[in-house]
């Protein structure tokens, strides 16, 4: 499944798990909720241990909350709202997790989007 | 975004709740030295961590901090004669020294005792880098002022102004170390627009600031837990290989510093509960190697920048929330963002629109606010490790406080906190 309700690519990440090493101490450029997006915060969320870390992912659900919730609000037409829905849900729950300390988790439901 | 009972959590700072007893593990400054001027002056009301307290300096001029209401039928003290070395109710002539001791019991039979053995609340103050500091929490437990640069700098180096501000400490926290918003609330028009008049103004200027910020809007943000509690980095890009770093510090549990170009003054805040609805804001500029100059002394008196003039009884701003801080339209639509005169007043007027304890629960935050997501959790480490039974390591080490923010140049692969680190160093 690939989500991407705003139709863009995420071209300004600055890593791609694909292309280069993860870093936890960078901070993914979340520009979507693509599958891509959520693969690269995944895999940072499994590289995570560290207080900063921690901070960054927490940033980083935070914003696939935030404009999950946007779309949720501007597209009452959508045939992806349950699924973009269900999203937004996953990732309060996603954050929550990381402020328990529990990234692994956290990345666990957020593969359930992929 | 924060669950409610984090939001709690971390606003709520009565003596009772947890993150009251945290903040009761620091030295707060309750006073300027002015209001409490001379032996036996005037006694002071003073509101702290949701406490109501009287305030006083003795005829040997030491400073009490004591419970406002009489610890016989709770009249208040404020009422009271300031007098031999003690303050005296003017209900039944109770007396109370700096310690909170009852020194006379008058209207009580002496043989039945109860002098020097009744006390009231008190805590114990420190006069300390131009400001009185008290101490609420467990006697045990009294930790190290903190060796901030500005507390040891001499008078003439340093300006301290005191402001009322009708919100929870951690809003005005927020927006202290929220950098991205300065580009915006912060702005004139042609700034925000980035009209050529303005371009060349910049081009033109030693304002680094003004030059890195207008050719990269939408910097990165870096955060470093340190022992003093974080430096917050934000990064913009500059010429050729090099970013422009601005690094401001939030050290435990509410002060904080904006970014320092050198030879400018350095400028910082300590925000401090009055109760969970309103807090003090704390505004300090100092410049470490000489006296403020009279163009420092200009923008304060100008309000240009991080001071507010305020009600000298008060310390309500001019500019207040009655008088929609004398908000000017037409210089909304021509001059600045806000239409309003002042950083401080501006803060002040967009975090108190945010009601008293903003809604953490309803927020849509992004990666700009990383550094206010780590301000967070942070204090919510440190509040429940206090629950656990472990002291904040901050409180009992004030030679962490040695530190000074900064803003410079470096090379792209150069850490920022290897590379400013001569420059972070506090010197006085």
């Amino acid at each position: 499944m690939a989500l991407n309700g705003h139709n863009r690519t995420t071209g300004r990440q600055e890593v791609n798990p694909g292309r280069q090493e993860v870093n936890p101490g960078h901070i993914v450029s979340v520009q979507d909720f693509s599958a891509d997006t959520l693969r690269n915060i995944i895999a940072h969320l499994k590289a995570s241990s560290s207080f900063e870390h921690l901070v960054y992912r927490e940033a980083e659900l935070d914003a696939i909350w935030t404009i999950t919730g946007f779309f949720l609000a501007n597209e009452p037409a959508s045939s992806m709202r349950d699924e973009v829905n269900r999203l937004h849900a996953g990732a309060q729950k996603a954050h929550d997790l990381v402020a328990e300390r529990l990234p692994g988790a956290a990345a666990t439901v957020l593969e359930a989007f992929l | 975004m924060l669950s409610r009972d984090e939001n709690e959590l971390l606003t709520q700072t009565d003596s009772a709740m947890p993150a009251g007893k945290y903040f009761r593990r620091f030295w707060l400054p309750v006073l300027l030295p002015s209001e409490v001027p001379t032996p036996d002056c005037s006694p002071v009301r003073v509101r702290v961590l949701g406490e109501d307290l009287l305030a006083f300096r003795d005829t040997n001029g030491r400073v009490g901090l004591i419970d406002e209401f009489c610890a016989h039928r709770r009249a208040s003290l404020f009422w009271g004669r300031n007098e031999e070395c003690g303050l005296r109710c003017v209900y039944h002539g109770w007396k109370f020294d700096v310690n909170g001791t009852c020194v006379d019991m008058p209207n009580e039979p002496s043989e039945y005792g109860f002098g020097n053995k009744l006390r009231t609340t008190a805590y114990p103050t420190r006069e300390y880098g131009g400001l009185i500091w008290a101490y609420m929490g467990p006697a045990e437990h009294q930790p190290e002022l903190p060796k901030l640069e500005w507390a040891r700098v001499p008078d003439s180096h340093r300006y301290i102004s005191k402001r009322f501000q009708e919100t929870n400490y951690l809003q005005a926290i927020e927006g202290g170390i929220d950098s991205s918003h300065s580009n915006f609330l912060h702005a004139s028009l042609d700034a925000f627009r980035v009209t050529d008049a303005y371009v060349e103004k910049v081009r033109n200027s030693n304002n680094l600031r003004a030059k890195y910020h207008l050719l990269d809007k939408a910097p990165r943000f870096t955060v470093k837990k340190t022992d003093y509690g974080l430096v917050i980095g934000v990064r913009r890009n500059a010429e050729d290989d090099r970013y422009y770093w601005r690094l401001t510090q939030f050290l435990l549990p509410s002060h904080t510093m904006i970014p320092y170009q050198k030879g400018l003054a350095i400028h910082g805040h300590c925000w401090v509960p009055r109760d969970d609805q309103t807090c003090w804001v704390w505004t300090i500029s100092w410049n470490p190697e000489a006296p403020l100059s009279e163009e420092e002394w200009k923008t304060i008196r100008d309000e240009t920048f991080v001071h507010a003039k305020v009600d000298p009884a008060t310390f309500r701003p001019v500019r207040n929330k009655a008088n929609q801080y004398l908000l000017d339209r037409e210089k909304q639509r021509t001059a600045n963002m806000t239409g309003i005169h002042g950083f401080a007043s501006q803060d002040q007027a967009i975090q108190e629109s945010m009601g008293p304890v903003v809604d953490r629960t309803r927020e849509r935050l992004g990666t700009s606010d990383t550094a206010i997501i780590a301000t967070r959790r942070l204090l919510l480490q440190e509040i429940r490790e206090l629950g656990e039974g472990r002291e904040p390591f901050t409180a009992g080490h004030g030679d962490v406080y040695w530190v000074r923010s900064a803003s410079l140049l470096l090379k792209r692969d150069v850490e920022f906190d290897e590379g400013a680190r001569e420059l972070m160093k506090a010197e006085v």
